[in-house]
């Protein structure tokens, strides 16, 4: 029986070199490469987020481990057949028009993708009619919106008009985040979901998911 | 993170010229003044006498010549090391470092359950041994409450007994008399295996009151203090004066007078046993002037506590003294910031060995389970705060900040994992940090809850053997244990 708790926990320390080593013993010793992402990996990644909600782990460790694990994944990906590795959905994220503030939703794009979700991080200040062209060309399943200030709180609202007037409401999931959103605010505008983290968001994304 | 024994002094409330002048005053005060003293204490003024003090005894009045002071406090080692059992507390008492732990004569407790504030009990005192054993900023164990349910005659064994059973951190106590002190002497000595082998590691050590301000000798705290200078267990040499009602009104005057009690203790030490461990104990306080009480949460507390370091230091001796002391009744807001101040400002001034630096209220009457864990987290910020600011070619990071680059972020970069644990205080969980939802799905716990629980926690994990089914044996058919 190969030993996949080795690359659990070699995960959660964040061991590039470990985790990468075990993985290529299990190639040579012929362990399914599903076995490996499923058994070895993502129950690290499982422990890990667990980790982060209790903040037994700081993000930073949760983004290198997620680092690690995408390095993991690129090994395997030769061996995986179709459909059992890559992106679970497709994410459009970015800070509203007016907003200048990048880091926090920066943070929700990196955990996003870690998460094994297709990211587009299109960047801070961004019109309402960019985000709508962008739910186009990219066939998002998911407009991930951030504003940190209450003055730029309004354009989230004026955003979702945008997309539902677009005619692309019906394609897309909206999410809003940021220091002064609430759960109550996202009711009002018609958003789909709020979350108070990036932890949350990760969640969050894979429960609106289909 | 360990902060122990980190170097204060950055806080210096008086000037290199102040010192020299309360010292100057302090001589003069023991030279022209004096101190008096009661019956009992003929065979200690003799030896002074013998010394070269002059002793008026009709007036019951001991005067200390300038020479014959400073001729015998520079016996007065300037290291002192208070052991733990275990090895990872031990407190090396020099210059500047800095430790803070419990301290008081608490008669009432916050029950950790029903909130009742009742008397205090020797199960009190054993579960705050192992509540603090467990919380990393607290240094060391003194005593901080008195077992009220048990017979006075009990005490000194039964409060050794129990602080030893909870903790393995250096124990600290006072005792009721010399027997007592002898019985502890055995006592400790079956918990090290031998006489000797406590005396080379010395993990429990003696308050003694030597002096009841303003100036006088107390008989029995003056026997048990030369006693235990006899056997070299070190000694806390206390004296803790009100301004206003047991020393002057003024602070300068306070800090003098206390200045001048320590410096005839230490002397009657050194002249009993050349060269044995002391603590210079001067602990100035306030008087309230409504009430007379002791008023604990003074900002000039902090000021003054520091300000006596420098006195000790002045003349080469360890000090104990206390900070964290509040007149307010519940770990509410006041206690937190009488409590952060003053003991901010002894560890920055650098006190060597602070007491009453956690749990205690309600001006030094009560104690709190919650408070523990609340003053553990004061302390520990307070102690970071000594560690300073590393500047160096690792720290200022200028290849991090060249590699990130204009517009990235440093959340992934190998230098924020490798510092992020180590650079920033962090604290033991009673300090709320998380976003409000989280906070409310908790259920929206305050400070003092949060502290309940993280007590409750500590409290119901397996009890650790501090001390061996053998020793405790020998100490159970030696003494009656009310535990």
């Amino acid at each position: 029986m190969f030993n996949f708790t080795a690359i659990t926990e070699a995960l959660i320390a964040c061991d590039q070199d470990k985790v990468l080593e075990l993985v290529e013993a299990g190639l040579r010793q012929a362990v399914p490469a599903k076995d490996l992402l499923d058994l070895g990996l993502i129950a690290g990644m499982d422990v890990i987020g667990e980790r982060m909600e209790k903040e037994e782990m700081f993000i930073p460790e949760v983004l290198m481990a997620a680092m690690v694990m995408s390095a993991a994944v690129d090994l395997l990906k030769p061996r995986l057949a179709e459909g059992e590795v890559g992106a679970k959905g497709k994410v459009v994220i970015g800070t509203v028009k007016g907003d200048l503030h990048d880091i926090g939703k920066n943070l929700v794009a990196m955990m996003l993708k870690s998460a094994g979700l297709e990211v587009h991080n299109i960047g801070v200040d961004i019109a309402p009619e960019r985000f709508v062209e962008e739910i186009k060309v990219k066939k998002a399943d998911i407009l991930a919106l951030s504003a940190l200030l209450t003055t730029t709180m309004p354009m989230m609202r004026e955003t979702v008009a945008a997309v539902v007037e677009a005619g692309v409401r019906n394609q897309v999931k909206i999410l809003v985040g940021g220091a002064p959103v609430t759960q109550a605010f996202a009711d009002e505008i018609g958003a789909d979901g709020y979350a108070a983290d990036a932890g949350s968001a990760t969640k969050l994304v894979k429960s609106l998911l289909p | 993170m360990d902060l122990k024994g980190l170097a204060g002094g950055q806080y210096k409330p008086l000037s290199e010229k102040d010192i020299q002048t309360i010292h100057e005053a302090a001589l003069g005060i023991l030279e022209k003044t004096g101190f008096t003293y009661e019956s009992g204490l003929e065979a200690t003024a003799g030896m002074l006498e013998a010394a070269g003090a002059r002793i008026d005894r009709t007036a019951a009045r001991i005067r200390f010549p300038r020479k014959f002071v400073l001729d015998h406090i520079r016996k007065a080692p300037r290291t002192v090391v208070l052991y733990s059992r275990t090895g990872r507390d031990d407190l090396d008492l020099t210059e500047n470092r800095v430790y803070l732990g419990t301290g008081g004569a608490a008669i009432r407790v916050i029950d950790l359950e029903t909130g009742e504030y009742r008397p205090t009990t020797l199960k009190d005192l054993y579960l705050l041994a192992r509540l603090v054993d467990k919380l990393d900023h607290i240094h060391f164990f003194l005593r901080p409450c008195i077992p009220t349910d048990i017979p006075e005659d009990a005490y000194d064994v039964n409060m050794f007994y129990a602080c030893m059973k909870g903790t393995g951190k250096h124990v600290m106590s006072g005792v009721n008399n010399i027997d007592g002190f002898h019985k502890v002497l055995d006592l400790a000595s079956i918990v090290a295996g031998g006489r000797e082998k406590l005396i080379e590691r010395p993990f429990i050590s003696i308050i003694t009151s030597f002096a009841i301000s303003p100036l006088k000798l107390c008989t029995a705290s003056t026997l048990i203090m030369q006693e235990a200078i006899r056997h070299r267990i070190p000694v806390a040499l206390s004296c803790a004066p009100m301004a206003g009602s047991t020393s002057p009104i003024t602070m300068a005057a306070t800090l003098a007078q206390i200045h001048a009690e320590q410096l005839a203790g230490i002397t009657i030490c050194q002249m009993t046993n050349p060269g044995a461990p002391l603590l210079y104990g001067g602990i100035p306080g306030r008087a309230n002037l409504n009430t007379m009480g002791y008023l604990g949460g003074a900002v000039e507390c902090g000021m003054m506590n520091a300000a006596i370091h420098q006195m000790a230091h002045h003349i080469g001796v360890p000090n104990y003294n206390s900070s964290a002391l509040t007149d307010s009744k519940i770990p509410d807001q006041q206690a937190a910031w009488e409590k952060g101040m003053t003991t901010l400002l002894t560890a920055m001034g650098g006190c060597n060995y602070v007491h009453h630096a956690a749990g205690m209220l309600d001006s030094m009457v009560g104690v709190a389970y919650e408070q523990y864990v609340i003053d553990d987290e004061i302390i520990g910020m307070s102690c970071k705060v000594l560690k300073g600011i590393d500047v160096d070619p690792e720290h200022l990071a200028l290849e991090v900040i060249d590699s990130v680059g204009p517009g990235g972020n440093f959340m992934t970069h190998a230098h924020t994992l490798r510092h992020m644990r180590t650079e920033y205080f962090n604290g033991n969980g009673v300090s709320d940090r998380r976003s409000r939802n989280k906070w409310e799905q908790d259920g929206g716990l305050d400070a003092r809850e949060r502290g309940r629980q993280i007590a409750r926690k500590i409290l119901s994990a397996p009890e650790l053997p501090f001390l061996s089914e053998a020793a405790d044996k020998a100490i159970r058919r030696k003494f009656t244990i009310h535990l």
